[in-house]
């Protein structure tokens, strides 16, 4: 024998009494075999030659030609069917041997026939499912050699849904096959395509050298997935996005999956159509999100938020004409929770819609209590633009509260305007026919797109901050600038941010027509604004 | 009667290495290869390439115009595939399938004038119609891209 079956071969101290280990294996009814990491039989016993004849010396793939694109497939716990050369059907069990070289247990199958692989196959594109997927990924990782990786790529189709619906299932069943050859198309042999169902599909990269290769594959899959389908005459375009995991030392397949799901939802949430791959922390951050999540769906009605309000004045007479609302989470642990940590997450869940009309109906409650005339403003997000309620909820705040409409200023950013800008002007005509004030956010950070100051008379613009702090020559200019341009379209401008009189002298002395910052007053609780309102009001007549 | 055969107009970007005997070798390998296909297929249409892009028209019936634009999309010597049109066709406006160079590049031009006249390459049948000439022209342009 070679060299190769001598660490099978210990001889004992008493023969008489044991029989060598390789006597054992020769006298064993069942097949054993022996591969080396480049799929070639090294050893297999004379049962194995009685069923199949010459073994040593060929490929495993040769002899069974079902072998799943040649890996050493599925661990030593479950066992699974293989289909030899000659159709004779065993029960295999794996076991590893390091460094790629594994050892096979054949069993001779009693119900097992030919026909029994397809149970672990999806039957329309003919993949592999999810249990397949598992021992195929378990063998991987414990056959895998030391200084390799094994990569999973875990995507989803962006918009399949819509195909569904628009050409019906028999269309998306079709879409779902060309997208299995693709991804196939795009794999090397040896690894593995899944189906998980629906238009989840998982793939299982064997033998990576770093995780280069492995971004390398899936920024192809993004490419090639994302590439314009034919079906049956139709022009379908759909996206995939993708979640890359690396295997680390000793981790389990399902760890490895669930480290793919995560970073596939980081790519879903990055814009979708693109891939991430996993980091260490990605969980936390999840966990984290799905905690706030949880809390902020509950924070209304535990009534957690509270409105604060900062002023803003009249540059001409010093005196207040309004405050903007703003909205704060208390959290009964966390304490106080900055808007831009929880506001993006409302407005990825939707939440924002529920919030933004508590925040509407709060206002004009407590607005009614300020001298007469005074402004509140409220900020509106996008999406509650695109809920189709936001009139409803603003002409039902307005009655309920009995706050006279030009009292409320809604504000808007350009956000709001970018998506079926005829809509949101429509809504945005609506509202001031209800007598509401418009106003134009954060000018200044987007787009900036001058068309949105045609499209739609303001009532104001706010430039924002940073034109205000900022010290460069360029930044006035273009303070400058936009508060002329938004006077001779005769609306008002404030400018936003000011903390310090030399910026407030500056903004007066370049047409702003209202200021709000912390110089002027910073964001307060609603039982804090008739003190500042006498102080204020003491303030504005020593001037 | 609806026609039963399609015409598929599509242009791409070429990925292949830049380097005078990769691209040689590859678009002889294009040639064989789809010669082959669309014989088998009965497709017929022009493959209009440079060093900048692929252009070409298929037709022939929708579902193996269908399957050659799902090998080609599969093809990774390209990319930014835009289909321009698949639409029903009266008839065929190209005998046989066949490809050849366009552009300016007299280099390449001479390089792959057999390629051309072996394969029946007819650059007059671009003119005929307006998707096609249009086709043309946008090749001609994205040579140098």
């Amino acid at each position: 024998m070679n060299a190769v079956t001598s660490f099978l071969h210990k001889t004992e101290a008493d023969p008489s009494s044991m029989p060598s280990y390789e006597k054992i294996l020769e006298l064993l009814p069942r097949p054993v075999i022996f591969v080396g990491s480049d799929g070639i039989v090294l050893y297999a016993n004379p049962s194995t030659e009685v069923l199949l004849g010459t073994v040593i010396g060929r490929d495993v793939h040769e002899l069974f030609p079902g072998f799943m694109s040649g890996l050493i497939s599925m661990p030593g716990a479950l066992s699974s069917v293989l289909v030899s050369w000659n159709e004779v059907a065993f029960e295999a069990a794996f076991a590893a041997l390091g460094n790629g070289r594994f050892l096979i247990d054949l069993r001779p199958s009693l119900q097992a026939s030919i026909t029994s692989m397809p149970s672990d196959m999806d039957d329309l594109t003919g993949l592999a499912k999810r249990n397949a997927l598992l021992s195929h990924l378990s063998c991987a990782l414990s056959v895998k050699a030391p200084s390799s990786f094994v990569a999973i790529h875990c995507l989803d189709l962006d918009r399949f849904k819509m195909v569904n619906d628009m050409l019906g299932h028999a269309v998306g069943d079709l879409l779902l096959q060309k997208v299995a050859n693709r991804l196939t198309s795009a794999c090397r042999k040896g690894d593995i395509v899944a189906r998980l169902g629906g238009d989840e599909f998982v793939v299982l990269q064997n033998d990576v050298n770093d995780e280069a290769a492995a971004e390398t594959l899936a920024s192809r899959i993004v490419d090639l997935v994302g590439r314009t389908y034919v079906i049956n005459g139709h022009t379908i375009n759909i996206g995939a996005s993708v979640g890359v995991a690396l295997s680390s030392a000793g981790i389990q397949a399902r760890d490895l999956l669930r480290n793919g799901d995560l970073a596939l939802y980081e790519a879903k949430r990055a814009g979708r159509g693109r891939y991430r791959t996993f980091e260490s922390g990605m969980d936390a951050l999840l966990l984290n999100r799905r905690e706030m999540e949880i809390d902020l769906r509950r924070a209304l009605a535990l009534k957690q938020f509270k409105l604060h309000y900062q002023p803003f004045l009249d540059v001409t007479t010093n005196k207040v004409d309004g405050f903007e609302a703003l909205l704060r989470w208390e959290h009964p642990k966390k304490g106080n929770i900055p808007p831009l940590s929880f506001i993006p997450l409302a407005e990825e869940n939707g939440l924002i819609v529920k919030i933004g009309e508590w925040v509407i109906r709060a206002a004009c409650m407590e607005a009614l209590s300020w001298p007469e005339d005074m402004v509140v403003a409220v900020n509106v997000s996008p999406l509650q633009f695109k809920s189709d309620t936001l009139l409803e909820t603003v002409a039902a705040a307005l009655e309920r509260s009995g706050l006279p409409a030009h009292r409320l200023e809604i504000e808007i950013t350009e956000g709001a305007l970018l998506d079926d800008t005829e809509k949101v002007v429509q809504t945005l005509n609506a509202l001031r026919n209800l007598g509401v004030k418009i106003s134009m956010d954060d000018f200044g950070t987007g787009y900036s797109s001058l068309s949105y100051l045609q499209k739609f008379p303001f009532n104001k613009i706010k430039i924002d901050r940073s034109f205000v702090a900022g010290h460069s020559t360029d930044s006035e200019a273009i303070l400058r600038s936009i508060a002329s341009l938004g006077r001779s379209l005769g609306m008002a401008i404030t400018a936003e941010g000011v903390e310090t009189a030399e910026q407030l002298a500056r903004i007066r002395g370049e047409r702003c027509t209202h200021v709000q910052g912390y110089l002027t007053g910073r964001p307060m609780s609603t039982h804090q604004i008739p003190d500042f309102l006498r102080q204020n009001d003491l303030q504005t007549e020593k001037l | 009667m609806a026609s039963s055969i399609y015409s598929l107009v599509y242009y791409s970007r070429n990925y292949i290495a830049s380097d005078e005997t990769t691209f040689a070798a590859n678009v002889d390998q294009i040639l064989a290869k789809s010669r082959l296909n669309n014989q088998r297929d009965e497709i017929t249409g022009a493959l209009l390439f440079n060093a900048g892009c692929f252009a070409q028209v298929l037709e022939g019936p929708l579902d193996t115009v269908e399957a050659a634009f799902e090998r080609i999309q599969q093809d990774e010597r390209h990319g930014d595939v835009s289909l321009l049109a698949l639409n029903p066709i009266e008839h065929r406006s190209f005998p046989n399938w066949a490809m050849g160079f366009i552009g300016t590049s007299k280099i390449h031009a001479e390089r792959f004038a057999d390629i051309g006249s072996s394969s029946g390459f007819d650059p007059s049948r671009l003119t005929g119609d307006e998707i096609n000439s249009l086709l043309r022209e946008l090749a001609i342009e994205e040579e140098a891209a």
